[in-house]
């Protein structure tokens, strides 16, 4: 049985690039700088003060508010300065500058007994945020307002050319399952689900054999947008998250595969989540592979590391994230942060210049889009400017997960005008 | 500021398909069709063919010049109008009616509203409608087929004739038998093989099932349209005439076929949705067999296609999918209106 959703794209994979590179340390430069926004929320407010000796692991940020996380010290070393560096996501944001002393002392918090309590107050303490790129804070899942039955760990991985997760998955299977298993303790569920790609064999066997009888494997057709939270619980479930909701409205709690590892690091050693498994990858760089990449380290560094010698190939575009849904980068000044999933490294020929031809009505974007959605009509509208026929499309359920404008002949740049859809819908306030 | 990278919104891929590629795999899909037609007609259909692509080329190419815009031939959709209005023709014409008719289809049915994607009605079909108004009797002058058997020589049989000599070799096309309910009068294998007078294009079932059958694989168009317009012209001929030898001759005579698989499924002309597109192709299946039951002409299915491309965007406005995880809201009164809002 092929467990899917309706719709979606197929986007070559090219996970052959890094998929058998086993994880490695990535070096870290002599000063890092480590952005005091790396979660979906407030910014954390900065303890520390310049001058002050840090190690790994030591707070530097502490979280404003309850949607908002920790901050912790990547290196050991000497706080230099606070600077507002851009980020990867396009923004700015302010970061604590630490000069690194190639000592990586480490603090770790104190162990405690993994009860239910104490597991949401160390998920909290240690600054775990949803590590698949969204980064919403992991405690505030944990505290649903609602009744909720079932984790489901989201280890679809669908964007082509990510393979930490998948890396994580097999290297690391053992502290993988116990932060599953700290995860279902903290929500008092029963079972838990592993979504995974089919394209990911070595891993399910590996899961398979290890899981526990209440953690079940489920294999998923390979299909963009697998991955995407309503997607995944309605392919494993069948329960189909209300328009506007939340996974909790059907009783579903969705986290990633390196959210579940970096909850059992935090509970089991008291590791804070400063470190993170990343891909990078593409064929503008001759050292592709899967990288441990402490917070801070900026790009420019990454990419100095990971370019292998002579002769350089053209790199067209700079990717944070996957390219259906990352960010392309302006230049190589931000840093990675605790949602940096990978940096991909991209040649002409393996991206889309796009060169935007009249819509012939073919309907492939509608065909294609997860939350059947008509993506021709909301754009339409958004040339039209027309804010009401655009929401009465539905374009404020559209995910951005990028299927229509990938699908679409014409080249249309549809993805941009949902989100135009959005920002005329919120302004005009129909 | 200056950077060196390329920076754009996501995402960052796209498929390899382009219109210019999805109208060339069109056109490739129509070569048995083309085949087809020299082989029963010999040469004059390519001769309709060529000049109704010229005609419709040239429609796209004035318009352009005239706007002092990009020349959009290069999309190949000019192309595909040209070809299917070619096919679309009856085989011995004269030769200036392909060329106008092509004119008419792009430069006024397509470019004026707007070009490709933006014509309310298929270009084809309406320049065909078009054709058949102005030189009705030219437009029904139907010829038997060619004789092969006879040497190569007959494939020039009709080429250079006068429209006077034409009109001497019409045959009464099966349409006409069947209006009344007359099945017994072609076979049906002939029918299939296309052994009929009729047009160019259309006669021969054979290559048109070869041409959707690559359309369908290449994924160029769904199965919906076609399948559900040929089903439900079938379940009208059962039921309008009471008979069941008649429905194999309707789907098989005239243009349904050819209609249902190259002309209904035109993007710009056809609903976008999935439930719109049911009722689109129900209501061209249902009018065709109407039409050529009850109405002063033999044939229905441009008529249906053109009456069905007008209802289109109230399909698309009324019909369309619920975004997924929708919940209609509990209204006080029970809401009268059927559509999704």
């Amino acid at each position: 049985m092929n467990l899917t959703f309706r719709n979606g794209a197929h986007p070559p994979a090219k996970k052959e690039l890094t998929e058998n590179i086993p994880l490695k340390e990535m070096p870290t430069p002599d000063e890092v700088a480590i952005s005091l926004s790396q979660h979906i929320g407030a910014p954390a407010q900065p303890v520390v003060q310049v001058g002050d000796e840090v190690k790994a692991g030591t707070l530097i940020g502490r979280a404003a508010g309850f949607v908002s996380s920790n901050i912790y010290s990547s290196v050991s070393g000497t706080v230099k300065g606070f600077k507002t560096l851009p980020t990867a996501n396009g923004g700015k944001a302010q970061h604590v500058v630490i000069e690194n002393d190639g000592l990586y002392r480490t603090q770790t918090l104190p162990l405690v007994n993994p009860t239910k309590e104490n597991i949401v107050a160390r998920v909290q303490e240690a600054g775990i945020v949803g590590m698949g790129g969204a980064t919403f804070p992991t405690h505030v899942k944990l505290s649903p307002s609602k009744p909720v039955d079932t984790l489901i760990i989201n280890a679809a991985e669908c964007e082509p050319y990510i393979t930490c997760d998948y890396r994580l998955l097999i290297e690391e299977t053992t502290v993988f399952i116990k932060g599953v298993e700290f995860l279902m303790k903290a929500l008092g569920v029963k079972k838990a689900y592993i979504g995974i790609e089919k394209n990911k064999p070595e891993a399910i066997r590996r899961l398979i054999s290890y899981c526990p009888f209440n953690i079940v494997v489920k294999p998923l057709k390979v299909k963009y947008p697998q991955g995407a939270e309503k997607q995944l619980i309605y392919a494993i479930t069948k329960r189909k998250v209300p328009a506007g909701g939340l996974p909790m409205d059907v009783g579903c709690v969705v986290d990633n595969v390196h959210t579940a590892y970096s909850i059992a690091q935090a509970v089991l050693y008291g590791e804070p989540c400063y470190r993170r498994a990343m891909t990078i990858s593409g064929r503008g760089i001759h050292n592709p592979g899967n990288y441990w990449v402490r917070n801070g380290v900026s790009f420019r560094y990454l990419l100095d590391q990971v370019k292998g010698g002579e002769p350089y190939p053209v790199i067209q575009k700079v990717i944070s994230g996957g390219p259906m849904m990352g960010f392309a980068q302006v230049d190589l000044d931000p840093c990675t942060t605790k949602g940096s999933s990978s940096l991909l490294f991209m040649v002409p020929e393996d991206i889309e210049i796009r060169t935007e031809s009249p819509c012939i009505n073919c309907a492939r974007c509608a065909m294609a889009c997860p939350m059947m959605l008509m993506p021709m009509f909301i754009e339409k509208a958004v040339l039209e400017n027309d804010a009401k026929a655009a929401k009465d499309r539905g374009a404020l359920n559209c995910i951005e997960c990028g299927c229509c404008a990938y699908e679409c002949p014409a080249k249309r740049p549809l993805v941009q005008a949902m989100r135009m859809a959005k920002r005329i819908i919120k302004e005009k306030g129909v | 500021m200056y950077t060196k990278y390329l920076v754009s919104s996501s995402p960052h891929i796209a498929s390899k398909k382009t219109t210019k590629n999805i109208m060339i795999d069109v056109v490739i899909s129509l070569i048995p069709c083309m085949i087809a037609s020299i082989l029963i007609y010999g040469f004059n259909p390519l001769f309709n063919i060529i000049l109704a692509t010229v005609g419709s080329t040239a429609g796209e190419s004035i318009y352009s010049l005239m706007r002092k815009r990009r020349n959009t031939i290069e999309d190949w959709s000019a192309i595909v109008t040209g070809v299917i209005l070619g096919l679309n023709l009856p085989p011995a014409i004269p030769f200036y009616m392909p060329v106008i008719g092509g004119i008419f289809a792009t430069l006024i049915v397509k470019m004026l509203f707007g070009g490709i994607g933006r014509n309310f009605a298929n270009p084809a079909i309406t320049a065909r409608i078009f054709l058949l108004l102005a030189w009705g009797a030219s437009m029904t002058a139907y010829v038997a087929p060619i004789d092969l058997s006879k040497g190569f020589s007959e494939m020039f049989k009709y080429v250079g004739l006068s429209s006077s000599e034409i009109a001497d070799l019409t045959s009464a096309t099966p349409l006409s038998y069947l209006k009344d309910g007359n099945y017994g009068a072609v076979s049906n294998l002939d029918l299939f093989l296309g052994r009929i007078g009729g047009s160019a294009g259309e006669v021969c079932a054979i290559a048109v099932l070869i041409g959707f059958v690559y359309l369908y694989v290449r994924r160029i168009i769904d199965a919906k349209i076609p399948v559900i317009f040929v089903a439900t012209a079938a379940i009208c001929a059962l039921a309008f005439y009471g008979d069941v030898n008649m429905i194999l001759p309707t789907v098989l005579s005239g243009g349904l076929l050819f209609g249902a698989v190259f002309m209904a499924t035109d993007y710009a002309t056809s609903p976008n949705t999935p439930w719109g597109v049911v009722i689109y192709a129900v209501g061209c299946g249902f009018l065709t067999v109407l039409f050529r039951k009850f109405g002063r002409m033999p044939e229905g299915v441009s008529f249906a296609i053109l009456i069905m491309n007008i209802v289109t965007p109230l399909l698309d406005k009324y019909i369309y999918p619920r975004p997924f995880g929708y919940k209609r809201p509990k209204k006080v009164k029970p809401a009268k209106e059927e559509c999704a809002k």
